[in-house]
Protein backbone atom coordinates (compact mmCIF):
# COMPACT_ATOMS: atom_id res chain seq x y z
CA UNK A 1 0.00 0.00 0.00
CA UNK A 2 1.51 3.24 -0.58
CA UNK A 3 1.89 6.51 2.16
CA UNK A 4 -1.34 8.02 0.35
CA UNK A 5 -3.64 4.70 0.25
CA UNK A 6 -2.99 4.07 3.81
CA UNK A 7 -2.98 7.98 4.95
CA UNK A 8 -6.71 7.94 3.30
CA UNK A 9 -7.45 4.33 4.90
CA UNK A 10 -6.54 6.00 8.32
CA UNK A 11 -8.56 9.04 7.57
CA UNK A 12 -11.66 7.21 6.51
CA UNK A 13 -11.15 5.10 10.29
CA UNK A 14 -10.89 8.32 11.74
CA UNK A 15 -14.30 9.08 10.02
CA UNK A 16 -15.75 6.27 11.05
CA UNK A 17 -15.01 6.30 14.44
CA UNK A 18 -16.05 9.95 14.54
CA UNK A 19 -19.70 9.17 13.35
CA UNK A 20 -20.06 6.37 15.63
CA UNK A 21 -19.11 8.78 18.61
CA UNK A 22 -21.45 11.21 17.28
CA UNK A 23 -24.48 9.12 16.77
CA UNK A 24 -23.71 7.56 20.58
CA UNK A 25 -23.45 10.85 21.51
CA UNK A 26 -26.94 12.17 20.08
CA UNK A 27 -28.40 8.78 21.39
CA UNK A 28 -27.28 9.63 25.31
CA UNK A 29 -28.65 13.21 24.82
CA UNK A 30 -32.20 12.12 23.00
CA UNK A 31 -32.88 9.48 26.46
CA UNK A 32 -31.53 11.65 28.79
CA UNK A 33 -35.04 12.93 29.90
CA UNK A 34 -36.55 9.63 29.82
CA UNK A 35 -33.43 8.37 32.72
CA UNK A 36 -35.23 8.87 36.80
CA UNK A 37 -31.48 10.31 38.00
CA UNK A 38 -31.97 13.51 35.36
CA UNK A 39 -33.65 16.31 36.94
CA UNK A 40 -35.22 19.20 35.11
CA UNK A 41 -31.52 21.55 36.28
CA UNK A 42 -29.79 19.08 34.59
CA UNK A 43 -31.59 19.27 31.45
CA UNK A 44 -32.29 22.73 31.25
CA UNK A 45 -27.81 23.06 31.34
CA UNK A 46 -28.41 20.51 28.38
CA UNK A 47 -30.84 22.44 26.07
CA UNK A 48 -28.87 26.14 27.10
CA UNK A 49 -25.54 24.01 25.91
CA UNK A 50 -27.61 22.85 22.77
CA UNK A 51 -28.92 26.76 22.04
CA UNK A 52 -25.10 27.96 22.18
CA UNK A 53 -23.84 24.91 20.41
CA UNK A 54 -26.32 26.12 17.75
CA UNK A 55 -25.35 29.45 17.71
CA UNK A 56 -21.72 29.44 17.94
CA UNK A 57 -22.08 26.96 14.87
CA UNK A 58 -23.89 29.46 12.71
CA UNK A 59 -21.24 32.06 13.50
CA UNK A 60 -18.26 29.80 12.90
CA UNK A 61 -20.05 30.09 9.36
CA UNK A 62 -19.23 33.67 8.37
CA UNK A 63 -16.02 34.20 10.76
CA UNK A 64 -14.34 30.16 10.99
CA UNK A 65 -15.01 29.60 7.35
CA UNK A 66 -15.72 32.71 6.04
CA UNK A 67 -13.21 34.76 7.51
CA UNK A 68 -15.26 37.83 8.32
CA UNK A 69 -14.65 38.36 11.82
CA UNK A 70 -18.51 39.93 13.24
CA UNK A 71 -17.93 41.07 16.77
CA UNK A 72 -21.90 41.86 16.93
CA UNK A 73 -23.59 38.65 15.71
CA UNK A 74 -25.84 39.37 18.82
CA UNK A 75 -28.22 41.26 16.29
CA UNK A 76 -29.11 38.73 14.53
CA UNK A 77 -29.81 36.35 17.95
CA UNK A 78 -31.56 39.67 18.56
CA UNK A 79 -33.75 40.77 15.45
CA UNK A 80 -35.08 36.77 15.63
CA UNK A 81 -35.98 37.04 19.18
CA UNK A 82 -38.02 40.01 19.49
CA UNK A 83 -39.40 39.53 15.54
CA UNK A 84 -40.96 36.35 17.46
CA UNK A 85 -41.58 37.37 20.73
CA UNK A 86 -43.27 40.61 19.72
CA UNK A 87 -45.24 39.07 16.41
CA UNK A 88 -46.78 36.50 19.10
CA UNK A 89 -47.38 38.62 22.20
CA UNK A 90 -48.58 41.23 20.36
CA UNK A 91 -50.71 39.72 17.36
CA UNK A 92 -50.61 36.07 18.62
CA UNK A 93 -48.58 34.82 15.61
CA UNK A 94 -47.43 31.67 16.14
CA UNK A 95 -43.90 30.75 16.25
CA UNK A 96 -43.89 28.66 14.36
CA UNK A 97 -43.74 30.97 11.64
CA UNK A 98 -42.35 34.12 13.91
CA UNK A 99 -38.79 32.22 13.14
CA UNK A 100 -39.30 32.50 9.34
CA UNK A 101 -40.22 36.54 9.60
CA UNK A 102 -36.96 36.65 12.46
CA UNK A 103 -34.99 34.61 9.87
CA UNK A 104 -36.02 37.15 6.78
CA UNK A 105 -35.79 40.14 9.00
CA UNK A 106 -32.16 39.28 10.08
CA UNK A 107 -31.21 38.39 6.25
CA UNK A 108 -32.94 41.79 5.43
CA UNK A 109 -30.38 43.29 7.86
CA UNK A 110 -27.02 41.03 6.80
CA UNK A 111 -27.77 42.32 3.38
CA UNK A 112 -27.60 45.79 4.27
CA UNK A 113 -24.45 45.46 6.45
CA UNK A 114 -22.79 43.49 3.65
CA UNK A 115 -23.70 45.83 1.10
CA UNK A 116 -22.27 48.81 2.90
CA UNK A 117 -19.02 46.89 4.52
CA UNK A 118 -18.38 43.98 2.22
CA UNK A 119 -16.36 45.62 -0.37
CA UNK A 120 -13.78 47.61 1.78
CA UNK A 121 -11.06 45.19 3.10
CA UNK A 122 -10.23 45.59 6.81
CA UNK A 123 -11.50 45.86 9.93
CA UNK A 124 -14.81 47.71 8.38
CA UNK A 125 -16.96 44.95 8.22
CA UNK A 126 -15.93 44.24 12.27
CA UNK A 127 -16.38 47.77 13.18
CA UNK A 128 -20.01 47.97 11.72
CA UNK A 129 -21.42 45.07 13.29
CA UNK A 130 -20.07 46.04 16.66
CA UNK A 131 -21.76 49.83 15.77
CA UNK A 132 -24.98 48.06 14.77
CA UNK A 133 -25.40 45.98 17.87
CA UNK A 134 -24.67 49.00 19.91
CA UNK A 135 -27.22 50.94 17.90
CA UNK A 136 -29.70 48.02 18.37
CA UNK A 137 -29.41 48.13 22.03
CA UNK A 138 -30.13 51.76 21.97
CA UNK A 139 -33.30 51.20 19.95
CA UNK A 140 -34.66 48.44 21.44
CA UNK A 141 -34.14 50.60 24.94
CA UNK A 142 -36.08 53.71 22.78
CA UNK A 143 -39.32 51.66 21.64
CA UNK A 144 -40.37 50.55 25.01
CA UNK A 145 -44.16 50.25 23.95
CA UNK A 146 -42.91 47.21 20.99
CA UNK A 147 -39.79 46.10 22.60
CA UNK A 148 -40.18 46.52 26.23
CA UNK A 149 -37.64 48.73 26.28
CA UNK A 150 -34.97 47.60 29.10
CA UNK A 151 -36.87 45.73 31.36
CA UNK A 152 -37.25 43.44 28.08
CA UNK A 153 -39.86 41.66 26.75
CA UNK A 154 -41.45 38.94 28.38
CA UNK A 155 -43.10 36.12 25.77
CA UNK A 156 -46.88 35.62 27.11
CA UNK A 157 -46.87 32.00 28.71
CA UNK A 158 -50.04 29.81 27.33
CA UNK A 159 -49.24 26.69 29.27
CA UNK A 160 -47.96 23.35 27.29
CA UNK A 161 -48.86 24.09 24.23
CA UNK A 162 -47.10 22.72 20.44
CA UNK A 163 -48.48 25.75 18.63
CA UNK A 164 -47.15 28.40 21.00
CA UNK A 165 -43.84 26.21 21.09
CA UNK A 166 -44.33 26.43 24.85
CA UNK A 167 -43.48 24.09 27.78
CA UNK A 168 -43.26 23.90 31.54
CA UNK A 169 -40.38 20.95 31.64
CA UNK A 170 -37.23 21.58 29.42
CA UNK A 171 -38.10 17.97 27.77
CA UNK A 172 -39.45 19.15 24.42
CA UNK A 173 -36.64 22.45 23.69
CA UNK A 174 -34.06 19.53 24.86
CA UNK A 175 -35.35 17.06 21.37
CA UNK A 176 -35.93 20.73 19.32
CA UNK A 177 -32.17 21.73 20.46
CA UNK A 178 -30.84 18.53 18.81
CA UNK A 179 -32.78 18.40 16.00
CA UNK A 180 -31.28 22.24 15.43
CA UNK A 181 -27.49 21.59 16.53
CA UNK A 182 -27.68 17.67 14.28
CA UNK A 183 -28.99 19.94 11.40
CA UNK A 184 -26.40 23.07 11.73
CA UNK A 185 -23.59 20.07 12.02
CA UNK A 186 -24.92 18.53 8.83
CA UNK A 187 -25.05 22.25 7.14
CA UNK A 188 -22.11 22.68 8.31
CA UNK A 189 -20.01 19.55 6.90
CA UNK A 190 -21.53 19.98 3.73
CA UNK A 191 -20.83 23.55 3.40
CA UNK A 192 -17.16 22.22 3.77
CA UNK A 193 -17.23 19.79 1.27
CA UNK A 194 -18.74 21.94 -1.13
CA UNK A 195 -17.45 24.24 -4.01
CA UNK A 196 -19.32 27.09 -2.38
CA UNK A 197 -17.71 26.39 0.73
CA UNK A 198 -14.36 25.98 -1.06
CA UNK A 199 -14.65 29.59 -2.25
CA UNK A 200 -15.62 30.97 0.87
CA UNK A 201 -12.15 29.55 2.73
CA UNK A 202 -10.50 30.53 0.14
CA UNK A 203 -11.48 34.86 0.56
CA UNK A 204 -10.76 33.76 4.13
CA UNK A 205 -7.40 32.44 2.67
CA UNK A 206 -6.66 35.26 0.15
CA UNK A 207 -9.27 37.66 -1.42
CA UNK A 208 -7.06 38.73 -3.88
CA UNK A 209 -5.68 35.60 -5.03
CA UNK A 210 -9.22 34.25 -4.70
CA UNK A 211 -10.49 37.09 -6.99
CA UNK A 212 -7.45 35.97 -9.08
CA UNK A 213 -8.97 32.25 -9.33
CA UNK A 214 -12.09 33.60 -10.30
CA UNK A 215 -14.03 33.93 -7.05
CA UNK A 216 -16.68 36.46 -6.71
CA UNK A 217 -15.13 38.27 -3.63
CA UNK A 218 -18.22 40.28 -2.58
CA UNK A 219 -20.87 37.75 -3.64
CA UNK A 220 -19.07 34.96 -1.87
CA UNK A 221 -18.79 36.99 1.23
CA UNK A 222 -22.27 38.56 1.16
CA UNK A 223 -24.12 34.66 1.17
CA UNK A 224 -21.78 33.34 3.97
CA UNK A 225 -23.19 36.45 6.16
CA UNK A 226 -26.28 35.85 4.79
CA UNK A 227 -26.53 32.30 5.25
CA UNK A 228 -24.62 33.26 9.16
CA UNK A 229 -27.33 35.24 10.05
CA UNK A 230 -30.43 33.34 8.75
CA UNK A 231 -28.91 30.04 11.20
CA UNK A 232 -28.55 32.63 13.66
CA UNK A 233 -32.19 34.00 13.49
CA UNK A 234 -33.57 30.59 13.50
CA UNK A 235 -31.35 29.35 16.46
CA UNK A 236 -32.88 32.24 18.41
CA UNK A 237 -36.25 30.74 17.74
CA UNK A 238 -34.84 28.06 20.20
CA UNK A 239 -33.55 30.69 22.59
CA UNK A 240 -36.67 32.76 22.90
CA UNK A 241 -38.40 30.12 23.64
CA UNK A 242 -36.50 28.16 25.77
CA UNK A 243 -36.08 31.64 28.09
CA UNK A 244 -39.22 32.95 27.54
CA UNK A 245 -37.64 36.54 27.49
CA UNK A 246 -35.65 38.79 26.16
CA UNK A 247 -33.88 42.16 27.10
CA UNK A 248 -31.77 44.46 24.83
CA UNK A 249 -28.25 43.63 26.09
CA UNK A 250 -28.50 39.73 26.25
CA UNK A 251 -30.20 40.37 22.56
CA UNK A 252 -27.49 42.85 21.25
CA UNK A 253 -25.16 43.31 24.11
CA UNK A 254 -21.78 42.85 23.68
CA UNK A 255 -20.88 40.14 26.09
CA UNK A 256 -23.80 38.11 24.38
CA UNK A 257 -21.94 38.14 21.15
CA UNK A 258 -18.46 37.11 22.63
CA UNK A 259 -20.35 34.01 24.17
CA UNK A 260 -21.59 33.31 20.58
CA UNK A 261 -18.18 33.81 19.51
CA UNK A 262 -16.94 30.70 22.15
CA UNK A 263 -18.21 27.79 21.18
CA UNK A 264 -16.26 27.94 17.67
CA UNK A 265 -13.21 29.69 19.38
CA UNK A 266 -12.80 27.22 22.25
CA UNK A 267 -13.81 23.89 20.38
CA UNK A 268 -11.83 24.56 17.06
CA UNK A 269 -12.68 27.52 14.56
CA UNK A 270 -13.96 26.35 10.96
CA UNK A 271 -14.39 23.20 11.84
CA UNK A 272 -18.13 21.28 11.88
CA UNK A 273 -17.08 19.67 15.07
CA UNK A 274 -15.47 22.50 16.68
CA UNK A 275 -18.24 24.67 18.14
CA UNK A 276 -20.32 21.36 19.62
CA UNK A 277 -16.93 20.59 22.02
CA UNK A 278 -16.53 24.14 22.44
CA UNK A 279 -20.34 24.92 23.39
CA UNK A 280 -20.32 21.66 25.41
CA UNK A 281 -17.10 22.74 27.62
CA UNK A 282 -18.45 26.01 28.22
CA UNK A 283 -21.99 25.80 29.30
CA UNK A 284 -20.07 22.64 31.53
CA UNK A 285 -17.95 25.56 33.04
CA UNK A 286 -20.25 27.97 33.75
CA UNK A 287 -22.31 25.47 35.16
CA UNK A 288 -19.67 24.32 37.86
CA UNK A 289 -18.14 27.73 37.88
CA UNK A 290 -21.82 29.27 38.88
CA UNK A 291 -22.26 25.90 41.69
CA UNK A 292 -18.62 27.01 42.79
CA UNK A 293 -18.83 30.58 42.93
CA UNK A 294 -22.74 30.23 44.79
CA UNK A 295 -20.87 27.88 47.44
CA UNK A 296 -18.01 30.89 47.93
CA UNK A 297 -20.52 33.93 47.31
CA UNK A 298 -18.95 34.79 44.68
CA UNK A 299 -21.05 35.70 41.61
CA UNK A 300 -20.08 36.24 38.16
CA UNK A 301 -17.34 34.12 38.12
CA UNK A 302 -18.46 32.25 35.08
CA UNK A 303 -17.14 35.25 32.97
CA UNK A 304 -14.02 35.25 34.43
CA UNK A 305 -13.56 31.42 33.34
CA UNK A 306 -14.59 32.52 29.81
CA UNK A 307 -11.98 34.68 29.78
CA UNK A 308 -9.11 32.46 31.27
CA UNK A 309 -10.12 29.42 29.04
CA UNK A 310 -10.31 31.77 26.09
CA UNK A 311 -6.74 33.13 27.03
CA UNK A 312 -5.38 29.32 27.21
CA UNK A 313 -6.61 28.32 23.75
CA UNK A 314 -5.50 31.39 21.85
CA UNK A 315 -1.87 30.65 23.71
CA UNK A 316 -1.46 26.93 23.73
CA UNK A 317 -3.90 25.22 20.90
CA UNK A 318 -5.06 28.64 18.72
CA UNK A 319 -6.74 25.36 16.58
CA UNK A 320 -8.90 24.63 19.43
CA UNK A 321 -9.51 21.67 21.81
CA UNK A 322 -10.47 19.57 18.06
CA UNK A 323 -7.26 20.91 16.66
CA UNK A 324 -5.53 19.21 19.99
CA UNK A 325 -7.27 15.76 19.51
CA UNK A 326 -7.96 15.65 15.18
CA UNK A 327 -5.23 17.69 13.49
CA UNK A 328 -6.70 18.71 10.39
CA UNK A 329 -10.50 17.86 11.61
CA UNK A 330 -13.18 18.96 9.35
CA UNK B 1 -5.36 39.34 -39.57
CA UNK B 2 -7.13 37.42 -36.22
CA UNK B 3 -8.08 39.42 -33.32
CA UNK B 4 -5.25 39.99 -30.41
CA UNK B 5 -5.27 37.89 -27.69
CA UNK B 6 -4.89 41.37 -25.83
CA UNK B 7 -4.98 45.07 -27.00
CA UNK B 8 -3.42 47.55 -24.09
CA UNK B 9 -4.40 51.07 -25.83
CA UNK B 10 -3.10 54.48 -24.43
CA UNK B 11 -3.06 53.31 -20.28
CA UNK B 12 -2.24 55.75 -18.13
CA UNK B 13 -2.11 55.69 -14.29
CA UNK B 14 -1.77 58.09 -12.13
CA UNK B 15 -0.60 58.26 -8.25
CA UNK B 16 -1.65 62.00 -7.71
CA UNK B 17 1.85 63.73 -8.62
CA UNK B 18 3.21 60.26 -9.77
CA UNK B 19 2.80 59.08 -12.97
CA UNK B 20 3.43 55.73 -13.13
CA UNK B 21 1.81 54.16 -16.45
CA UNK B 22 1.72 57.17 -19.56
CA UNK B 23 0.02 56.09 -23.06
CA UNK B 24 1.07 52.54 -22.94
CA UNK B 25 -0.02 50.63 -25.96
CA UNK B 26 0.93 47.46 -27.37
CA UNK B 27 -0.62 44.35 -28.48
CA UNK B 28 -0.15 40.66 -28.15
CA UNK B 29 -1.29 37.91 -30.57
CA UNK B 30 -2.46 34.64 -29.79
CA UNK B 31 -0.28 31.68 -29.07
CA UNK B 32 2.84 34.44 -28.45
CA UNK B 33 5.30 34.23 -25.39
CA UNK B 34 6.15 37.79 -24.78
CA UNK B 35 8.03 39.16 -21.99
CA UNK B 36 8.04 42.21 -20.27
CA UNK B 37 10.80 44.10 -18.63
CA UNK B 38 12.39 47.21 -17.58
CA UNK B 39 14.04 48.55 -14.34
CA UNK B 40 12.56 48.88 -11.03
CA UNK B 41 9.72 51.81 -10.91
CA UNK B 42 9.18 51.14 -14.90
CA UNK B 43 5.74 50.26 -14.33
CA UNK B 44 5.46 46.69 -15.06
CA UNK B 45 3.45 45.88 -11.88
CA UNK B 46 1.02 48.57 -12.22
CA UNK B 47 0.78 47.43 -15.65
CA UNK B 48 -0.06 44.18 -14.70
CA UNK B 49 -2.22 44.57 -11.65
CA UNK B 50 -4.43 47.17 -14.06
CA UNK B 51 -4.43 44.27 -17.15
CA UNK B 52 -5.64 41.75 -14.42
CA UNK B 53 -8.63 44.03 -12.97
CA UNK B 54 -6.80 44.47 -9.86
CA UNK B 55 -6.31 48.84 -10.27
CA UNK B 56 -8.16 50.80 -12.54
CA UNK B 57 -6.54 52.62 -15.04
CA UNK B 58 -6.83 56.98 -15.04
CA UNK B 59 -7.59 56.06 -18.84
CA UNK B 60 -6.98 54.33 -21.70
CA UNK B 61 -8.34 50.63 -22.83
CA UNK B 62 -7.86 46.84 -22.15
CA UNK B 63 -9.32 44.80 -25.08
CA UNK B 64 -9.02 40.63 -24.47
CA UNK B 65 -10.14 39.09 -27.47
CA UNK B 66 -11.46 41.57 -29.24
CA UNK B 67 -13.94 41.98 -26.09
CA UNK B 68 -13.34 45.15 -23.84
CA UNK B 69 -12.20 44.86 -19.78
CA UNK B 70 -11.33 47.83 -18.61
CA UNK B 71 -14.33 48.47 -16.36
CA UNK B 72 -14.98 44.40 -15.38
CA UNK B 73 -13.65 42.97 -12.14
CA UNK B 74 -10.76 40.75 -11.27
CA UNK B 75 -12.33 37.33 -11.32
CA UNK B 76 -14.69 38.60 -14.10
CA UNK B 77 -11.83 38.64 -16.41
CA UNK B 78 -10.48 35.35 -15.00
CA UNK B 79 -13.59 33.84 -15.84
CA UNK B 80 -13.20 34.46 -19.41
CA UNK B 81 -9.58 33.36 -19.69
CA UNK B 82 -6.91 36.14 -18.08
CA UNK B 83 -5.09 34.53 -15.81
CA UNK B 84 -2.51 35.39 -13.55
CA UNK B 85 -0.04 34.42 -10.81
CA UNK B 86 2.02 36.55 -7.81
CA UNK B 87 5.01 37.98 -7.57
CA UNK B 88 5.00 36.65 -4.05
CA UNK B 89 3.74 33.64 -4.50
CA UNK B 90 0.07 33.74 -2.55
CA UNK B 91 -1.92 30.37 -2.20
CA UNK B 92 -4.68 29.05 -0.19
CA UNK B 93 -2.89 27.91 2.93
CA UNK B 94 -5.27 25.91 4.34
CA UNK B 95 -6.28 24.27 1.51
CA UNK B 96 -4.25 21.52 -0.24
CA UNK B 97 -2.96 21.03 -3.63
CA UNK B 98 -5.91 20.05 -4.87
CA UNK B 99 -8.00 22.43 -3.32
CA UNK B 100 -6.41 25.12 -4.27
CA UNK B 101 -6.63 24.06 -8.25
CA UNK B 102 -10.25 22.99 -7.67
CA UNK B 103 -11.02 26.57 -6.27
CA UNK B 104 -10.39 27.88 -9.69
CA UNK B 105 -11.72 25.29 -11.78
CA UNK B 106 -14.83 25.01 -9.80
CA UNK B 107 -15.51 29.37 -11.10
CA UNK B 108 -14.13 28.94 -14.55
CA UNK B 109 -14.91 25.57 -15.86
CA UNK B 110 -16.88 25.84 -18.92
CA UNK B 111 -20.13 23.66 -18.43
CA UNK B 112 -19.21 21.05 -20.85
CA UNK B 113 -16.38 19.91 -18.87
CA UNK B 114 -16.02 17.56 -15.83
CA UNK B 115 -14.41 19.74 -12.67
CA UNK B 116 -12.24 16.49 -11.55
CA UNK B 117 -11.29 15.78 -15.36
CA UNK B 118 -9.70 19.41 -15.30
CA UNK B 119 -8.26 19.29 -12.27
CA UNK B 120 -6.55 16.18 -12.81
CA UNK B 121 -5.22 17.25 -16.12
CA UNK B 122 -3.80 20.53 -14.50
CA UNK B 123 -2.06 18.85 -12.27
CA UNK B 124 -0.75 16.41 -14.46
CA UNK B 125 0.36 19.11 -16.85
CA UNK B 126 2.72 20.65 -14.13
CA UNK B 127 3.62 18.21 -12.58
CA UNK B 128 1.87 18.28 -9.16
CA UNK B 129 0.08 14.75 -9.16
CA UNK B 130 2.23 12.95 -6.43
CA UNK B 131 1.56 16.75 -4.33
CA UNK B 132 -1.92 17.01 -4.66
CA UNK B 133 -2.64 15.77 -1.01
CA UNK B 134 -0.20 17.97 0.63
CA UNK B 135 -0.58 21.77 1.84
CA UNK B 136 0.98 24.46 0.66
CA UNK B 137 3.41 24.70 3.29
CA UNK B 138 4.51 21.25 2.91
CA UNK B 139 5.97 21.83 -0.53
CA UNK B 140 9.20 23.86 -1.86
CA UNK B 141 8.97 26.97 -3.26
CA UNK B 142 9.24 25.79 -7.11
CA UNK B 143 6.33 23.30 -6.59
CA UNK B 144 4.79 26.50 -4.51
CA UNK B 145 5.19 28.00 -8.18
CA UNK B 146 3.79 25.58 -9.98
CA UNK B 147 0.59 25.06 -7.56
CA UNK B 148 0.38 28.95 -8.36
CA UNK B 149 0.24 28.03 -12.09
CA UNK B 150 -2.08 25.14 -11.87
CA UNK B 151 -4.33 27.39 -10.24
CA UNK B 152 -4.32 30.03 -12.96
CA UNK B 153 -4.91 27.54 -15.90
CA UNK B 154 -7.59 25.91 -14.42
CA UNK B 155 -11.35 25.78 -15.64
CA UNK B 156 -10.68 28.53 -18.83
CA UNK B 157 -6.91 29.66 -19.34
CA UNK B 158 -6.03 31.79 -22.76
CA UNK B 159 -3.64 34.16 -21.41
CA UNK B 160 -1.34 33.61 -18.51
CA UNK B 161 0.44 36.53 -16.85
CA UNK B 162 3.30 35.33 -14.97
CA UNK B 163 4.81 37.94 -12.44
CA UNK B 164 8.21 36.87 -12.04
CA UNK B 165 7.32 33.14 -11.91
CA UNK B 166 11.79 32.21 -12.04
CA UNK B 167 12.57 34.39 -8.93
CA UNK B 168 14.06 32.68 -6.16
CA UNK B 169 14.56 29.48 -7.91
CA UNK B 170 18.06 27.73 -8.73
CA UNK B 171 19.22 27.42 -12.27
CA UNK B 172 17.74 24.02 -12.95
CA UNK B 173 14.53 24.33 -10.89
CA UNK B 174 14.25 27.53 -13.23
CA UNK B 175 15.24 25.26 -16.35
CA UNK B 176 12.47 22.74 -15.47
CA UNK B 177 10.02 25.98 -15.27
CA UNK B 178 10.39 27.95 -18.21
CA UNK B 179 10.09 24.24 -20.11
CA UNK B 180 6.97 23.41 -18.63
CA UNK B 181 5.68 26.94 -19.08
CA UNK B 182 6.90 26.14 -23.06
CA UNK B 183 5.01 23.08 -23.07
CA UNK B 184 1.82 24.88 -21.44
CA UNK B 185 1.75 27.38 -24.42
CA UNK B 186 2.36 24.52 -26.88
CA UNK B 187 0.16 21.76 -25.84
CA UNK B 188 -2.42 24.09 -24.55
CA UNK B 189 -2.58 27.28 -26.94
CA UNK B 190 -2.32 29.60 -24.16
CA UNK B 191 -0.71 33.03 -25.00
CA UNK B 192 2.01 33.86 -22.16
CA UNK B 193 3.13 37.28 -20.76
CA UNK B 194 6.50 37.26 -18.53
CA UNK B 195 7.55 40.04 -16.08
CA UNK B 196 10.77 38.43 -15.51
CA UNK B 197 14.40 39.92 -14.36
CA UNK B 198 16.51 36.63 -15.45
CA UNK B 199 16.83 38.12 -19.28
CA UNK B 200 18.77 35.02 -20.54
CA UNK B 201 15.86 32.82 -19.05
CA UNK B 202 13.57 35.33 -20.79
CA UNK B 203 15.58 35.11 -24.03
CA UNK B 204 15.32 31.12 -24.06
CA UNK B 205 11.38 31.70 -23.59
CA UNK B 206 9.69 34.73 -25.31
CA UNK B 207 9.45 35.20 -28.96
CA UNK B 208 9.46 39.05 -28.06
CA UNK B 209 10.21 41.46 -25.52
CA UNK B 210 8.65 44.93 -24.68
CA UNK B 211 10.44 47.60 -22.49
CA UNK B 212 8.83 49.76 -20.26
CA UNK B 213 10.63 52.66 -18.40
CA UNK B 214 10.11 56.16 -17.33
CA UNK B 215 6.23 55.10 -17.53
CA UNK B 216 5.66 54.15 -20.93
CA UNK B 217 7.11 51.70 -23.35
CA UNK B 218 10.44 52.68 -25.09
CA UNK B 219 11.04 49.63 -26.93
CA UNK B 220 9.25 46.34 -28.24
CA UNK B 221 10.83 43.26 -30.72
CA UNK B 222 12.54 40.17 -30.77
CA UNK B 223 14.99 39.62 -27.81
CA UNK B 224 18.04 40.14 -30.06
CA UNK B 225 17.34 43.11 -31.44
CA UNK B 226 15.84 44.84 -28.16
CA UNK B 227 19.02 43.94 -26.78
CA UNK B 228 20.90 45.97 -28.94
CA UNK B 229 18.29 48.82 -28.44
CA UNK B 230 20.90 52.11 -27.38
CA UNK B 231 17.93 53.33 -25.31
CA UNK B 232 16.99 49.74 -23.96
CA UNK B 233 20.90 49.46 -22.99
CA UNK B 234 21.16 52.63 -21.47
CA UNK B 235 17.50 52.46 -20.21
CA UNK B 236 18.07 48.95 -18.34
CA UNK B 237 20.07 46.68 -19.82
CA UNK B 238 23.91 47.78 -18.97
CA UNK B 239 26.06 44.88 -18.84
CA UNK B 240 23.13 41.83 -19.32
CA UNK B 241 22.81 42.88 -23.08
CA UNK B 242 25.64 39.98 -24.28
CA UNK B 243 24.14 37.94 -22.24
CA UNK B 244 20.54 38.20 -23.26
CA UNK B 245 22.12 38.21 -27.06
CA UNK B 246 24.17 34.77 -26.12
CA UNK B 247 20.91 33.38 -24.61
CA UNK B 248 23.21 32.36 -21.11
CA UNK B 249 22.93 33.52 -17.51
CA UNK B 250 24.31 36.35 -17.24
Amino acid sequence: MTREAVATAEHEAAATRSGWLLFATVALIAVLPLLPFINNYILSAVVRALVFIALGQAWNIVAGIGGLLSLGHGVFLGIGCYTMGILFNRYGVSPWLGVWAGVALAVAVAAAMGALTLRIRGVFFALATVAVSLALVQLSRHFVDLTGGADGLALRFTGTSFWAAQSRTPAPFLYAGLAVVCMYYWITKRLLASSFGLTMMAVRDDETAAAAAGVAVFRTKMLGLMLSAAMTAFASGLYVQFYMAIDPESAFGLSQAIQLQLPALLGGIGTALGPVVGGAIMIFCSELTNWAGTKAGIEGADLLVYGLILLIVVLRAPQGVVGLFARGSK
Amino acid sequence: MSTPALEVTNIGRRFGGLIALRDVTFSIAEGEIVGLIGPNGAGKSTLFEIIAGNMSPSHGTIRFFGTDLTNTSAHARRRSGLCRTFQKVRLFETMTVEENVRVAASQCLPPARALHDDVASVLRQVNLEHLRHRRPAAITLADRKRVEIARAIAGNCRLLMLDESLSGLTHDEADRLVAEIIDLNKTRGVTVIVVEHVLSVLAAMVQRLIVLHNATVVAEGPPREVANNPVVIEAYLGSQHAALNKGARP
